[in-house]
């Protein structure tokens, strides 16, 4: 791009970003600090004026846990700020990102601009909501937000200029020509936009819980905020026992599940008969259609202590009863087992498909050669599902901090002489979200935990996959 | 598209067995007939039970063949069906409203998704496929719903959030694309059609397989689901038939301990037979239409392993 000074805006905007400048003053400090119910000891704490990286302190220390969302939200932004404006200006400056012409060099440019805009009107906003607030000028924004305000607008008009110049050279267009083109595909997908809003991208925001400590006197949205305490609690209390028992079930539950699913494939695709063929499929992926509840029963008829079938066995053959409902070292067992009952069906049809595609020819010159039956399966069927088998285990490893919720729940319930060795992420905070409201913050704090872990591997695990061979890549 | 997978096919056509055939078959036969077995062993017991006498089943426990050989588990759930059919009715009506909406939302978006002169379809592919791999957790997800929007005992919360999933949405692309080439809509486009008229009048009347498929996926799921009843539901009325087997399942075993304690009146409650009864007569259905409709999730599976 010929205009590299609009770089050093960017590097301007982002030092006003960074954190040794503070954004928020606090004025009329005793009027406020008496308003706000801050004591003596606590106004120690406290500083007369806060950049956004640091407000949140400012929100723990006088309790003010009404302003800790949109503080959070502050953070964010100012993070995405930075970020943004850094990636900005390396590829200014050593001209990477080339393609057709500086389009894409300049939607960065925008996004900087746009980000530092955007923070600093809502660190406006946030100094008159919270004045509004407290009924009294107790915080004003600093002349640097002001000035990032009128910068970042500037460059940002200035860039859309720049884009709309290159874009009749490239005869490219963007969201508004785009959106007056084909607004009927925007209108279908309205009711997919809202759905994803509600059920997923909104609670995201909901993660700021796991900061805060619930009370019902300050409700939900202005319980104090209370930093990385509950993560500290978990560390101390249950994180390690439930990232073992999670990690550890699935990875059991990947292992014999894939290699049983390939094993039975194998086997019914080498049947002659066909309606045995049939049938046996069929009973086998059976089990993969009734619901868990059903599973409940099952379990329970078999396991009972009194009137359960294994009991019944046990004493019928002159044995003594077994109190599997009290006794955590069978579960483990009957958890896979009856994970692996309810999965091998669904695992064998992607693996008998993927056999079924082997070309009859390749198996036909191997008979000529000689082969057996064991040498033709080592040989020719299992290196053709090698690819299959890779791709879904490396699904499965992205999902590996991603229990079985429903197997797990009805299968031992709220029964806790057995959660030692059975309690996973998802029973834990369901557990909290039905039974503990006033541990809501914790039970968000090890749902973060869980998301940000498995999102971690799934994001390394795609990066080392697509070092290695592409084609695997899951994104 | 959704025919069965071709079982001649694979097989190794020859004229000769040799011994290390015959045995390798044998040991094959009787593996997968083990396995059918185990898979449909439970369900034997769940049936004959509910057919077995209760008093026989307190004395001798289950068994695999029914003794005693009775209906009167099933006459004691229809003599006051109240509670169960208007669990059942719930669960119809949850089931046919969220297939109805999803498959139309699904189809929709995949789509969108799956037309090329769509200039963010990557993005919009990308932000769905994004939801699957990182959310917020269980406790944001009900408080949106239940604080939020405010939908604690409304029916609403129990099938809005299971209307579309990533899933379904690239596997219902994948349908699209496979089903319908480029060229066709392109055609369409030059003789003015526009992009309702290409949804309802060219992708549709050849989507049928695909719109089984996932709407078989989302009916299943809306049958077999239980815990948005055990999060939302403030009243029983509006349970889901699972929800309701589970509430029924909970509370004897709860009773019969307090019963055992202060030796209280057990007659009320639903006997053994009576819930295995139960549990026949919720996943009923399911079973009835399984050997129907398997090619569907056979071909859905298939589909969407290839490019999940």
């Amino acid at each position: 791009m010929k205009n590299k000074w609009i770089s050093g805006v960017s590097a301007l905007c982002l030092i006003m970003t960074l954190p040794f400048i503070n954004w928020i003053k606090v004025v009329n400090l005793v009027a406020l600090f008496s308003k706000i119910g801050v004591t003596k000891e606590m106004a120690g704490d406290l500083l007369t004026g806060y950049n956004l990286f640091n407000l949140l302190s400012f929100v723990q220390y006088s309790r003010q846990g009404v302003l800790g969302l949109f503080a959070m939200v502050l953070l964010i932004l100012a993070v995405a700020a930075v970020y943004f404006n850094i990636a900005f200006i390396i590829r200014n400056v050593f001209g990477l990102g080339k393609g057709k012409g500086s389009l894409h060099l300049l939607a960065a440019g925008k996004l900087a601009f746009l980000f530092e805009f955007v923070t600093a009107l809502a660190t406006i906003i946030f100094v008159i909501f919270s004045n509004a607030r407290f009924g009294m000028t107790g915080f004003l924004p600093s002349a640097v937000v002001y000035i990032e305000l009128i910068v970042s607008a500037a460059a940002y008009i200035y860039i859309k200029v720049l884009e709309k110049k290159e874009r009749e050279i490239y005869r490219e267009h963007g969201l508004w020509v785009e959106f007056k083109r084909n607004w009927v595909l925007f209108v279908m997908l309205v009711p997919t936009f809202i759905y994803f809003m509600i059920n997923n991208y909104l609670p995201m925001l909901g993660v700021y819980f796991a900061f805060t400590s619930f009370n019902f006197r300050d409700g939900l949205w202005s319980s104090p905020f209370t930093g990385f305490k509950n993560f500290e609690f978990l560390v101390k209390a249950d994180l390690f026992r439930l990232t073992k028992n999670t990690v550890l079930y699935n990875l059991v539950f990947i292992g014999i599940g894939n290699i049983l699913q390939i094993i039975f494939a194998i086997l019914v695709s080498r049947v002659t008969v066909k309606w045995f063929k049939k049938t046996s499929q069929t009973l086998m992926f059976m089990p993969y259609f009734v619901s868990f509840v059903i599973l409940k029963v099952i379990v329970y008829n078999v396991f009972e202590y009194q009137y359960g079938l294994i009991n019944n066995i046990i004493t019928g053959m002159g044995g003594e009863r077994i109190d599997f409902y009290n006794n955590p070292a069978y579960w483990p067992l009957f958890i896979t087992f009856f994970y692996l009952w309810k999965n091998i069906g669904y695992g064998m049809v992607v693996y008998l498909a993927t056999i079924m595609g082997i070309d009859n020819e390749i198996y036909e010159a191997a008979k000529v050669d000689g082969a057996g039956d064991l040498q033709q399966i080592w040989y020719i069927t299992l290196p053709h599902i090698k690819p299959t088998f890779i791709i879904l285990l490396l699904y499965a490893l992205g999902g590996i901090m991603k229990g079985q919720f429903e197997l797990f729940y009805q299968l031992i319930g709220n029964n806790g002489v057995l959660f030692n060795a059975t309690d996973i992420f998802d029973t834990y905070v369901y557990r909290i979200t039905m039974t503990q409201p006033l541990s809501i913050g914790l039970g968000t704090a090890a749902g973060l935990y869980q998301s940000l872990f498995g999102f971690l591997i799934i994001v390394l695990v795609n990066y080392v996959v697509k070092k290695k061979n592409p084609e695997y890549a899951l994104f | 598209m959704a025919k069965d997978l071709d079982y001649e096919q694979s097989v190794p056509k020859t004229i000769k067995k040799s011994t290390g055939t015959k045995v390798f078959e044998t040991v094959a036969y009787i593996l997968l007939s083990l396995g059918a077995i185990i898979c449909v062993l439970p369900f034997i017991i769940i049936v004959s039970g509910s057919f077995t006498d209760n008093s026989t089943i307190l004395t001798q426990g289950y068994s695999l063949l029914p003794r005693d050989f009775t209906f009167s588990a099933y006459q004691t759930i229809f003599k006051s069906p109240k509670d169960i059919l208007q669990a059942y009715k719930m669960t119809l009506y949850y089931t046919v409203v969220g297939t109805g909406l999803g498959l139309m939302m699904i189809t929709l978006t995949g789509y969108v998704i799956s037309r090329k002169e769509f200039k963010y379809r990557n993005t919009v592919s990308f932000l769905i496929y994004f939801t699957s791999i990182f959310g917020g957790g269980m406790i944001p997800w009900y408080l949106m719903y239940a604080n939020v929007l405010g939908l604690k005992g409304s029916t609403l919360a129990i099938w809005f959030p299971a209307l579309m999933s990533p899933f379904l949405v690239i596997l219902m692309r994948t349908f699209i694309v496979g089903a319908v080439p480029d060229a066709i809509t392109e055609s369409a486009k030059i003789d003015g059609a526009g992009h309702f008229t290409i949804f309802f009048r060219i992708v549709l009347p050849v989507l049928k397989p695909g719109l089984a498929t996932v709407g078989l996926f989302l009916a299943l799921g809306y049958w077999n689901d239980w815990y948005r009843s055990s999060m939302f539901s403030t009243n029983s009325s509006t349970w889901q038939l699972q929800f309701y087997l589970y509430d029924l399942l909970n509370a004897t075993t709860a009773m019969k301990q307090m019963a055992s304690n202060v030796s209280m009146k057990t007659a009320d409650l639903p006997t053994e037979s009576v819930k295995l009864a139960m549990a026949v007569v919720a996943t009923g259905p399911v079973l009835l239409f399984y050997p129907f409709v398997q090619r569907f999730f056979v071909s859905g599976i298939t589909v969407g392993a290839v490019k999940g």
